[in-house]
């Protein structure tokens, strides 16, 4: 009797302290990782969750300030050196000591994973990585390199034990998911769950040690499903809360809503390089050459797109009208650029001056699970460019089958379509990302308009992107970003930028989350109200 | 031979029949009045709608989610209020109603031709073929039609053409098996044995002897294949694949109207739904009532 009181006393103090210390946590994502590999795709959803399980050198934080992460510092030594000093005392998953080997063996990985769609070859092409010593990193470039903490921050280091010779599959399996993060892999089944467990060993340098035990995010496509599941209590926390509903749910008392701006401008590709685009025709179905070759058609469609009642109506004014790359507030920002204005009668006097007043006809691509409301965006641009002649058909398909046939759709790997919807995160927060992944001349060898899906090229704008990339002067090169900016978008029209997104996130009222420009939900942002 | 005079009044007598027999549900004869004003409304939707809801140019984003009843800056009503797009609802559902029924309607016919051509030759040659065909219908009737459905699509991509493709491939076996166990009857009744023995050709018997005995059945499955293909495109649509968003059929209004039921708007996935209901239901009501004519044992 004696010694079965004690056992359930015991027993019932283990559940009460385990129930006070090991917290769940489940999070309803709209986008479902397309891999655990951190170097497959880059992509919002992938860089998010692999930012749980694995650490970048330079962090970033919500607002997309650098903070020491794997290393604590980093400063040029040379005109082409970086000298970046390691965290010492960090452990891999499995124990095993983090060393400068593994960031070594990640500079040569990240960029080479087969089957890539878009990877990180950008952010690492002409960086030479030299093991100085166990915990020190030189990294050579050619010209001065200013952005190379900018860069490095988008960069997840995997272990080169784990990662020689590791498939894409083998991290979506977990075997050689082992990263330094705050949280351990446990599974992922595709399109139900992807399970986390807490590090004990994590070094701490986002947000300290881990608050949750274990945590489940749940893919939830739909949006009123997303708040359903909220709701219900199924979930604690959801992303993407949509538009539509925020008004409704910021009057709820059991929910926290916490909004902010993004670095991610939605904008459309133009068919740039070929005579015959494969989705234009003339009116009646005819062969014609590609009336966006010309500026003045590209001009005709930014006139045509109502902007105001884009963001009223499609995106219940939770976001911000775009006239460039990023919205104010971010490194290399033109303040002379406004968005365009609507105007049908001048966008239709451009078509008739480039030969094109009967119109032609058009298909508008878009993805209907990527971005926030994007297939109504699609179908309201298809809407307002009908209303200057261009007869357009709108399709739209989810997320999966899209970005590969919009990168490498066509002939020979070249972008399928011809006329795209698509959106841009700045990754390193600098007008930088944006303009030499989207608007520089495609040029795989030097990792340049890798997402340049348009394929604009103007060799002026590239000459002043390069150039900006090598100042080392921080507003020097914002005004050449800027001056980058005024001409491949404010000119060519190279991109037709539409709007800033922004973004909510609905917790459960004794939860809240810290809004981030990186729109990546990460379980190190929750506090506890 | 019966000269074309007796054979109208023939045909008179089978049409006083079938009426008679029909009209002894009430519920069937409301229904099928009901599915010809449906598919009267979908033959005519261009004229009798107040707007052509698939033309880009005159939809505009500024008149979204206007309730039933309201007016536009330019004065129009929208007499069942308009969607997430701007369009007016009851044109949107006229024209909506002519893709689902359109779709439907198609893939049953061609499914049935399909499916009849290999049941009655399965039945009427049997031995390996027969076992080929049947087994290729066993399997594909052991995937879920929608499973099936969102296969193929998947791999065709989207489109009425595509769709109606994907709706004739999951829906043929059902005719298959039908038309086969139907013409196994009557293939070893005398007339079949009669033609045989006249050294009709094998099509002349197929197709000119047995195949009009194995009709009822077929129509009755026919009938309610139509309205499962309804509805399995509704539900493609809802899901996303199948049709182009500027292009509804009811299964996207439907879909399109769903993110907003929890915002009030309630109209714009509401009166499709209610659209789908009844001509799915007219339609089942009157399938019904043909298998119940054509079904000995429940005859008086």
């Amino acid at each position: 009797m004696n010694i079965l009181n004690r056992i359930l006393i015991i027993m019932i103090g283990c559940v009460l302290s385990s129930m006070a210390v090991a917290k769940d946590l489940t999070v309803g994502l709209k986008s479902e990782p397309s891999s655990i590999d951190p170097h497959y795709h880059n992509l919002g959803p992938n860089n998010s969750l692999s930012a749980h399980i694995f650490d970048t050198l330079v962090g970033s934080d919500e607002n997309q300030q650098h903070y020491p992460n794997l290393a604590v510092t980093w400063k040029p030594i040379n005109d082409t050196t970086w000298e970046f000093k390691l965290r010492k005392g960090v452990k891999w998953h499995d124990g095993s000591d983090f060393t400068a080997d593994d960031v070594v063996f990640t500079s040569k990985r990240a960029a080479n994973v087969p089957k890539s769609p878009s990877g990180f070859g950008t952010y690492l092409k002409g960086k030479t990585f030299v093991k100085i010593d166990s915990h020190t990193i030189h990294i050579k470039t050619e010209k001065p390199y200013p952005l190379m903490p900018n860069d490095l921050s988008t960069v997840k280091i995997i272990s080169k034990k784990y990662g020689e010779g590791a498939s894409t599959s083998d991290y979506n399996s977990g075997k050689a998911a082992i990263g330094t993060g705050p949280y351990k892999f446990v599974e992922w089944v595709p399109g139900d769950k992807i399970v986390l467990k807490a590090n004990p060993n994590y070094h701490g340098a986002l947000k300290g040690k881990p608050a949750f035990n274990k945590v489940l995010f749940k893919p939830i496509k739909t949006g009123p499903a997303r708040i359903a599941a909220l709701l219900a209590g199924d979930v604690d926390l959801i992303d993407s809360v949509p538009p539509l509903d925020v008004a409704r749910l910021k009057k709820n008392a059991s929910l926290t809503l916490t909004s902010g701006p993004s670095n991610r401008v939605i904008y459309i590709h133009l068919d740039q390089f070929r005579e015959n685009s494969p989705y234009i025709k003339a009116i009646g179905g005819g062969e014609i050459k590609n009336p966006l070759m010309d500026v003045r058609i590209r001009k005709a469609i930014s006139l045509a797109i109502n902007r105001d009642a884009m963001v009223a109506k499609v995106m219940e004014g939770i976001a911000l009208k775009a006239g460039q790359l990023l919205p104010a507030g971010f490194h290399g920002v033109s303040p002379n650029m406004k968005p365009d204005p609507y105007d049908t009668k001048a966008a239709k006097k451009l078509m008739a001056d480039a030969g094109y007043g009967n119109g032609f006809e058009m298909t508008i691509h878009g993805p209907n699970d990527r971005y926030i409301n994007d297939a109504k965006i699609v179908e309201a641009l298809a809407q307002m460019l009908s209303r200057i002649g261009i007869k357009t058909k709108v399709e739209t398909m989810p997320k999966s089958v899209y970005f590969k046939r919009a990168s490498a759709g066509g002939p020979n790997k070249s972008p399928e379509f011809s006329f795209m919807l698509l959106g841009w995160g700045a990754g390193s927060g600098e007008a930088s990302s944006p303009l030499r992944a989207l608007l520089h001349t495609y040029d795989k060898s030097i990792g340049m308009g890798r997402a340049n899906r348009g394929r604009h090229s103007d060799p002026a704008v590239d000459k002043i992107i390069q150039q900006a990339l090598s100042t080392v002067n921080a507003d020097a090169r914002g005004k050449l970003l800027a001056e980058a900016t005024e001409i491949a978008v404010g000119k060519n029209y190279g991109v037709i930028p539409i709007h800033y997104q922004m973004n909510t996130w609905a917790a459960k009222s004794s939860l809240s989350y810290q809004p981030r420009t990186d729109e990546y939900t990460l379980v190190m942002g929750i506090s506890n109200n | 031979m019966l000269n074309t005079d007796s054979n109208s009044k023939i045909i008179n007598v089978f049409m006083y029949k079938f009426w008679s027999d029909f009209s002894e549900s009430k519920v069937a004869v409301i229904s099928l009045l009901i599915l010809i004003a449906i598919v009267l409304i979908a033959i005519f939707a261009p004229l009798i709608s107040p707007s052509d809801p698939y033309d880009l140019s005159k939809v505009s984003i500024m008149d979204s989610r206007l309730p039933p009843m309201a007016k536009n800056f330019a004065g129009d009503i929208f007499i069942l209020g308009t969607d997430g797009a701007g369009r007016d609802m009851l044109s949107a559902i006229f024209y909506g109603l002519r893709v689902s029924l359109g779709v439907g309607v198609m893939s049953a016919i061609f499914a049935l031709i399909i499916g009849t051509i290999f049941g009655i030759s399965a039945a009427f040659f049997g031995g390996k073929y027969e076992t080929f065909i049947m087994r290729i219908v066993d399997i594909q009737l052991s995937f879920p039609s929608i499973l099936m459905a969102l296969i193929i699509l998947a791999a065709f991509g989207k489109g009425i053409e595509k769709t109606i493709i994907a709706l004739v491939l999951v829906q043929w076996a059902y005719y298959a098996r039908t038309a086969r166990a139907a013409a196994l009857v009557e293939r070893s009744k005398e007339y079949a044995e009669a033609a045989q023995c006249l050294a009709l050709g094998n099509k002349k018997i197929m197709f000119n002897h047995i195949l009009p005995n194995c009709m009822p059945s077929l129509i009755v499955v026919g009938t309610l294949q139509t309205a499962h293909a309804i509805s399995l495109e509704a539900t493609l649509s809802f899901l996303g694949l199948g049709l182009p968003i500027t292009e509804p059929s009811l299964g996207l209004l439907i879909g399109n109207g769903f993110q907003y039921m929890h915002t009030g708007d309630f109209w714009i996935s509401i009166f499709p739904g209610v659209a789908l209901l009844i001509t799915i239901v007219s339609i089942n009501l009157v399938g019904d009532q043909l298998r119940d004519m054509y079904n000995p044992r429940l005859k008086k």
